[in-house]
């Protein structure tokens, strides 16, 4: 049997989407995410830069979680689910992002297909880098694979070299 | 050659075995089946079988001789079929596994070149809900759009139209059908009033193209509904099979949100038919315009898929992908309709494969194409297509094909909204509005806007009412489908 990466579905072996939500199972070929140099994505870049205490008015109504595209201001909000996988949409390839960054130059900031999630439970909001090519970065600190990692409003999360700010109104 | 039995099927061995192996699987059948042990009816001819199978396989050069034949033979038998069948599998290679993996076969099949271009003979009945719901446009939309086929018959042709509510009635028969006046003056007649009696309307329908019928044509049946039959669904099915033998397709339009989309479904796919959902009246004329069209374009009607797969193998699930995206049955035969002359059918089939042991090829399952050329000359036989895949030890890292990917993407879209009307309609609420808004973003993600945004409204209705709206289900449901169109999915 193998595991859904997302909802941890148990399918047979050969499955190529999972039947209870959706995603796909395997990495397919195309494009492989670009290989970023290495000075990029090393803490002390001066992207930890906090915001104030305003909590993200330029948040949808109703969204208590939100990512800012560092690069370009623009605010992403998370709507209606617990988990939000982050990535880069191939218009060939059936890998589908919950939160797709193509439109933020993300395979130039060597973001993989599937990079990481973002999971809200009752313990707080976390990331999880997917096994990505050229890691997961919070605050500068690279995550292992795999690994929950709590991170709260303001947080900088870098996939790559692409960083995103985390609003969050959650209260744990 | 032809008519006679294929050596290494009879030893049950593959054609690339060894020479150990074809000792071993002689030694193994001749002692099962040896006449001093064995006296059943039949098992003697097999035991002669198998021998003479022996003599020729065990020397290499007559084997080689042989395999020329054989391979002959069959490019032969291949070549005079009239079709094409192509397939392509998820994985290079099965995994040597104790335990179940899942595998897909993509079919293509696609007429054979060199045939003749004919326009088959069509025997049309179009039989049409008028109970009271339909009246105003959309029993106004009807009668324009069934003038509109009418007056394109061609002298070869035969159409009729059959009006139903608790009872039913032919509004136009095959020989008014091509009188112009006579046939605007029936069809003022149809007038809505009355119930949703479907199966009144489907033998009525039934036996007008059974009385027409056209041996070298194609025969079809339209129904147009915008209700529910109550009580006769099962009289209903059993007409359609029925139908099938006769080689008689039948296809749906529900307008709408009242009809019953699951009952539809059966009824029109059993038959190689589909059924369509129209959420306007308006589109009626179009949608007729294009089943009479494609009508004219079939190459081969009552195309069956037939054969048997291996016992580790079970089929869990096929669907056709083009034309008219449509689940269907997991049994075989798989009654896959018309095909077209410049077209294909594409089908999907999702494979459950048992334990397999070590070995390193394993015949998946031996499949014919079969189906009535229509105008061709008749020595046609059918396509056989052995499928068979090797197997490894190790798993492959190689990704499966794009096209297989993309579909099963989208299908995995249509099962996601199955899923959630399933729950719905099991109390479980808020897991199918979770399921919804899952759907949802998959949805977005692939720039299906509308579709989504029915998903999500679906999804807040579920927690506040608790159910979906008869709308919406089939908004979701024909919406998913839809997205396999050649249109949006890239295939041919």
């Amino acid at each position: 049997m193998i595991e859904c990466p997302t909802c941890k579905h148990q399918e047979f072996v050969g499955t190529l989407y999972c039947g209870e939500c959706g995603t796909r199972l395997v990495h397919g070929a195309s494009v492989p995410t670009m290989e970023v140099s290495r000075g990029h994505v090393e803490p002390g870049e001066g992207t930890v830069t906090k915001p104030g205490a305003q909590e993200g008015p330029e948040l949808e109504s109703g969204a208590i979680l939100g990512l800012r595209v560092v690069s370009t201001g623009t605010v992403l909000s998370l709507i209606g689910r617990e988990n939000y996988t982050l990535g880069r949409l191939v218009p060939t390839q059936a890998v589908i992002p919950d939160v797709d960054l193509s439109p933020f130059r993300a395979h130039e900031h060597g973001v993989s297909r599937m990079h990481a999630e973002i999971r809200l439970d009752y313990n707080g909001v976390h990331v999880i880098d997917l096994e990505s090519a050229n890691g997961t970065h919070i605050n500068g600190q690279r995550l292992e694979p795999q690994v929950l990692t709590p991170v709260r409003h303001g947080d900088i999360i870098q996939l790559g070299s692409l960083s995103l700010q985390l609003i969050s109104r959650y209260r744990v | 050659m032809a008519g006679e039995q294929d050596y290494y099927k009879l030893l049950g061995v593959p054609r690339d075995a060894t020479q150990e192996q074809i000792r071993r699987a002689y030694r193994e059948a001749a002692l099962r089946l040896h006449p001093d042990r064995n006296v059943r009816p039949g098992e003697t001819e097999l035991f002669v079988g198998v021998n003479r199978a022996y003599e020729v396989l065990n020397d290499p050069a007559r084997r080689g001789e042989y395999d020329k034949e054989l391979r002959a033979a069959e490019a032969e038998t291949a070549e005079k079929s009239g079709f094409r069948c192509s397939v392509l599998h998820s994985r290079k290679a099965l995994l040597q596994l104790d335990e179940p993996q899942v595998h897909y076969l993509l079919f293509d099949v696609t007429p054979a070149p060199g045939f003749k271009v004919i326009r088959p003979p069509v025997n049309l009945c179009i039989v049409v809900d008028r109970s009271t719901s339909m009246r105003g446009q959309r029993l106004d939309q009807v009668r324009s759009a069934a003038q509109a086929v009418l007056d394109q018959l061609d002298a070869s042709d035969h159409a009729a139209i059959i009006a139903f509510s608790d009872r039913a009635e032919v509004v136009v028969a095959p020989d008014q059908a091509k009188d112009r006046s006579v046939s605007r003056a029936r069809l003022s007649l149809l007038q809505a009033g009355g119930g949703t009696a479907i199966a009144q309307g489907l033998e009525t329908g039934l036996t007008q193209l059974r009385q027409s019928f056209q041996r070298d044509g194609v025969n079809h049946l339209l129904l147009l509904t915008d209700g529910r039959t109550y009580g006769d669904e099962a009289a209903c099915l059993e007409m359609a099979d029925r139908s099938v033998t006769d080689g008689i397709t039948i296809s749906g339009i529900g307008i709408g949100s009242d009809w019953n989309d699951r009952f539809l479904d059966d009824l029109t796919s059993r038959t190689g038919g589909a059924a369509i959902f129209l959420d306007t009246p308006r589109a009626v004329t179009a949608l007729l315009q294009k089943t009479f069209d494609d009508l004219g374009r079939v190459f081969a009607n009552r195309v069956r898929l037939e054969g048997a797969f291996a016992p580790q193998v079970d089929v869990r699930s096929a669907f056709r992908l083009h034309p008219d995206p449509t689940p269907l049955s997991d049994a075989l035969p798989l009654v896959l309709g018309h095909l077209g002359r410049d077209d294909s059918i594409r089908l999907l089939l999702e494979l459950v494969i048992h334990a397999i042991g070590p070995i390193h090829e394993l015949p998946l399952a031996s499949l014919k194409v079969a189906g009535d050329l229509l105008g061709q000359a008749p020595d046609n036989p059918p396509l056989a297509i052995e499928i068979r895949c090797p197997v490894t030890g190790e798993p492959e890292h190689e990704p499966p094909p794009p096209e297989i990917l993309a579909t099963l993407n989208l299908v995995s879209l249509y099962r996601m909204q199955e899923k959630a009307r399933h729950e719905a309609e099991l109390g479980q609420a808020s897991l199918a509005a979770r399921r919804l808004e899952n759907l949802a973003t998959h949805l977005l993600a692939s720039g299906e806007r509308e579709l989504a945004k029915a998903a999500l409204g679906e999804a807040e209705r579920l927690v506040h009412t608790r159910h979906l709206s008869t709308e919406g289900e089939k908004r979701l449901k024909y919406g998913t489908r839809a997205l396999l169109l050649p249109s949006k999915s890239g295939a041919p």
